[in-house]
C-alpha cells in the first residue's frame, strides 16, 4: 500500500508543464503524422542532394518530359528542360527558410508590441494598437509586393517582407493574453517580491502566455511558406535562388504540363499541412481542458 | 518613541464611473517590531487597500494617494520614487496573499520562484540563491525540502503553497511583513499550523506582522493590537483582548457577537447565528454621516449628519457619536 503511494508520488514529481504538454503531445497520433512528415521533409531538402546531385537551373534534357519515360529524371523535366526532382530538393531549403524567418520576424514584432500594450495599457496601448490596426488593414500581399519590389528581392527582404505584413494578428493575440494574465495574482506576487516591470513582461506573463503563442507560431510558419509562395508566383521570388513557389510560377503557363506544377505543389501542400497538424496538436497538448482525456 | 511602521492620515481615493471614491478616509496606523497589529473588517472595508497601499501596489490610475504619508523608518513611502519601492518590496516588507492556489506562478518550480525572489535583493548567484531556497522551505515545515523545490504549484496542497509563499515572503528578513487573509482559503487544522508558523517566524526574525482578516478567532490567537475597519476609516483601535472582551463601537460589539460559540446553547431551542443586519455600503454613496448608521441600532439624528473621529474613550479609541454621548 505504502509503496503504491510512493510509486504514484514518483510518478506525479517532476513534471514539468511543458513535460506534461509533450506526454499530451505523443499521444496525438496527427500530430506525430505531421512531426514524421515535416522531418522527412526538412531531412530531404537538407541531405537530398548527397544522393541525388543535379543544379536545378541546369537544363539537362529536352523541355516537358512528363514523369516516369526517363529513368534519370523519374519526375521529369519543366518548360526549359530542368530536372524537376533537382528543383524540389533545393527549392525546399530556401522555402523553409523563408517560411520560418518570416515566422521568427512575426512573433518578434507581434510579442513586443503586444506585450507593451497589453502590460502597460493607457496611451502605450493606444498607441501601438493604432499603429497595428494600421498594418492590419493594408491589403498583405499588395503591401509585401510593394516592400519587396522596394528593396530588390532576396530571401531576407522576402522574409522582412512577410513579417512585417503579417505580425498583427500575433499582436492582438498577446496582448489578449497579457491583458487577461496581469490581472492574476501570481503578477501581483511578483511585484510584492520587487521584480521591476521588465522582469515581470518576459519572465512572469510570457511565459505563461506561450501556450497559445506557440501554436500561433506554427501556423504562421504555413502561412508564411504559402505567401513565399505566391511571391515567387507572381515573379517576386529570389532570382537566383530556386523556390517551391518559383517552380510553379515558371511553369504556369504551360497548360498542357501538368506535373511541374504539381509536384512542387504538393511539397508546399505536404509541408503546409505537416506544420498544421502539429500546431493543433500543441494546441490540445497545452489546453487544459483536454489534459484529462 | 516613533513606530516602525506608521500610516498617518492616509487617504486614498478611486476614479470609478461613480466619480472619485474615498476607499480609504483619514487612516492611522502603526505596528511596532515583533508586534502584531490585527486589521479586522467586513469584505470592502478598506483593509487590503491599506495593505496595497503600504506595499505601493495600488493601480493608478485608477487609485490616487491622496493624501497623508506612510512612513517606514522615518522613510514616507508615499514620496518614494518606484525605483525605491521596488528595493524595499520584498526587502525591507513582504506581502502574503489570500489565494496561495494563484498567487505562485504555474509555470516556474517553487524552488526556483523563491530563488527568484532572493536573487532579486541579495547579491548571490543562482546556485546559492538555490541552496537558502530549499534551506527556507525546510525552515517553513516543508518535509523533504530538496525534492520539494523543484515541485510546480500546482503539485502542492493549499497548506504547502501558502508556506511556500511564506517562504519567499521572508527570504530577505523583512521587517514588516503583510499578511493578508493568509489563510482564508485553507482547512482550519492548516490555518492553526499557518499562524503558528507566523508567530515562530516573528519571534525569530522580530518582524512587525500586519494581519489582514475577518477571522476573529485568527486575531485572537496573533493581534497584540486590532484595528477596526469600516468603509475605509479605522473605528476602533486598542489591545486585542481589549477589543474582544470589552469592543465599544456598534460595529465592533456586532462582529464579537458574531463568532459562534461551540456547545454554548443556553436554550432548548438552537441558537441562531448572530448577525449584522445590512452590507457595508458602496463607497460612492456615503453620506455626509457616520457610514454604520444605517445599520446601527443606536443610530441618532447626528449620527447621520456628522462623520465621528476617533477619540480617546475609557478603554480604547473609538469613532462613534453613540459611545461618545454614553448612550451605549
Amino acid at each position: 500500500m505504502l509503496s503504491k503511494a510512493t510509486a504514484k508520488q514518483a510518478e506525479f514529481q517532476a513534471e514539468s508543464p511543458a513535460l506534461e504538454a509533450w506526454r499530451m503531445f505523443r499521444r496525438n497520433i496527427p500530430a506525430l503524422i505531421g512531426v514524421v512528415m515535416l522531418s522527412v521533409i526538412i531531412l530531404a531538402t537538407l541531405y537530398g542532394t548527397f544522393f541525388y546531385a543535379g543544379d536545378p537551373f541546369d537544363i539537362v534534357w529536352a523541355p516537358q518530359e512528363p514523369p516516369g519515360m526517363t529513368p534519370e529524371f523519374p519526375l521529369g523535366t519543366d518548360y526549359l528542360g530542368r530536372d524537376i526532382i533537382a528543383g524540389l530538393l533545393t527549392g525546399g531549403g530556401p522555402t523553409l527558410a523563408v517560411g520560418s524567418a518570416a515566422a521568427a520576424i512575426t512573433m518578434g514584432i507581434g510579442i513586443t508590441m503586444g506585450a507593451l500594450a497589453g502590460y502597460y495599457g493607457g496611451w502605450i496601448d493606444n498607441l501601438l494598437m493604432r499603429i497595428t490596426e494600421f498594418f492590419q488593414v493594408l491589403p498583405a500581399l499588395l503591401f509585401a509586393m510593394v516592400l519587396v519590389t522596394l528593396f530588390s528581392p532576396s530571401l531576407l527582404t522576402i522574409a522582412m517582407a512577410i513579417g512585417l505584413v503579417s505580425w498583427p494578428q500575433t499582436a492582438r493575440l498577446t496582448r489578449a493574453e497579457f491583458l487577461k494574465i496581469k490581472q492574476l495574482e501570481y503578477v501581483t506576487a511578483a511585484r510584492a517580491i520587487g521584480a521591476r516591470n521588465r522582469r515581470i513582461i518576459w519572465k512572469v506573463i510570457l511565459p505563461n502566455a506561450l501556450p497559445p503563442l506557440i501554436v500561433s507560431a506554427t501556423l504562421t510558419v504555413g502561412v508564411a511558406i504559402l505567401f513565399e509562395a505566391g511571391l515567387s508566383f507572381l515573379g517576386l521570388g529570389d532570382p537566383n535562388v530556386m523556390s517551391w513557389g518559383r517552380m510553379i510560377g515558371a511553369n504556369r503557363d504551360i497548360l498542357d504540363a501538368w506535373w511541374p506544377v504539381t509536384f512542387p505543389g504538393l511539397a508546399i501542400f505536404f509541408t503546409v499541412f505537416s506544420v498544421s497538424l502539429i500546431g493543433d496538436g500543441l494546441n490540445d497538448a497545452f489546453n487544459p481542458k483536454l489534459r484529462e482525456r | 518613541m516613533s513606530s516602525l511602521l506608521e500610516i498617518e492620515d492616509l487617504r486614498v481615493t478611486f476614479n470609478t464611473r461613480y466619480g472619485e471614491v474615498t476607499a480609504l478616509d483619514s487612516v492611522s496606523l502603526q505596528v511596532n517590531e515583533g508586534e502584531t497589529l490585527g486589521v479586522v473588517g467586513e469584505s470592502g472595508c478598506g483593509k487590503s487597500i491599506t495593505a496595497l497601499s503600504v506595499m505601493g501596489l495600488i493601480p493608478m490610475p485608477p487609485g490616487r494617494v491622496a493624501g497623508g504619508a506612510i512612513r517606514l523608518n522615518g522613510e514616507d513611502l508615499t514620496q518614494a520614487s518606484e525605483r525605491r519601492m521596488q528595493a524595499l518590496r520584498g526587502g525591507e516588507m513582504a506581502m502574503i496573499f489570500q489565494e496561495p492556489m494563484t498567487s505562485l506562478n504555474p509555470v516556474f518550480t517553487v524552488g526556483a520562484q523563491i530563488a527568484e525572489a532572493i536573487m532579486l535583493h541579495q547579491n548571490v548567484d543562482r546556485s546559492q540563491a538555490m541552496r537558502r531556497a530549499v534551506a527556507l522551505l525546510d525552515r517553513v515545515g516543508i518535509p523533504s525540502p530538496d525534492q520539494r523545490a523543484r515541485d510546480y504549484p500546482h503539485q502542492l496542497s493549499g497548506g504547502m503553497r501558502q508556506r511556500v509563499m511564506i517562504a519567499m515572503a521572508v527570504s530577505c528578513r523583512p521587517k514588516v511583513l503583510i499578511a493578508d487573509e493568509p489563510t482564508t482559503a485553507l482547512d482550519v487544522t492548516v490555518q492553526a499550523q499557518i499562524f503558528d508558523l507566523l508567530n515562530e517566524i516573528q519571534r525569530e526574525y522580530g518582524s512587525a506582522i500586519i494581519l489582514i482578516t475577518h477571522d476573529m478567532g485568527a486575531i485572537s490567537e496573533m493581534a497584540d493590537r486590532v484595528a477596526v475597519m469600516y468603509a475605509g476609516r479605522v473605528i476602533e483601535e486598542a489591545r486585542a483582548d481589549d477589543v474582544l472582551d470589552f469592543p465599544q463601537h456598534p460595529y465592533a460589539r456586532g462582529l464579537i457577537s458574531c463568532i459562534p460559540a461551540l456547545g454554548k446553547r443556553d436554550g432548548g431551542a438552537t441558537d441562531m447565528l448572530a448577525e449584522i443586519p445590512g452590507v457595508v455600503p458602496p463607497l460612492h454613496l456615503l453620506g455626509a454621516g457616520c457610514a454604520f448608521a444605517d445599520r446601527c441600532a443606536a443610530r441618532a439624528p447626528r449620527c447621520e449628519l456628522e462623520k465621528p473621529h476617533l477619540f480617546a474613550h475609557g478603554h480604547h479609541p473609538v469613532a462613534c457619536h453613540a459611545v461618545e454621548e454614553g448612550r451605549l
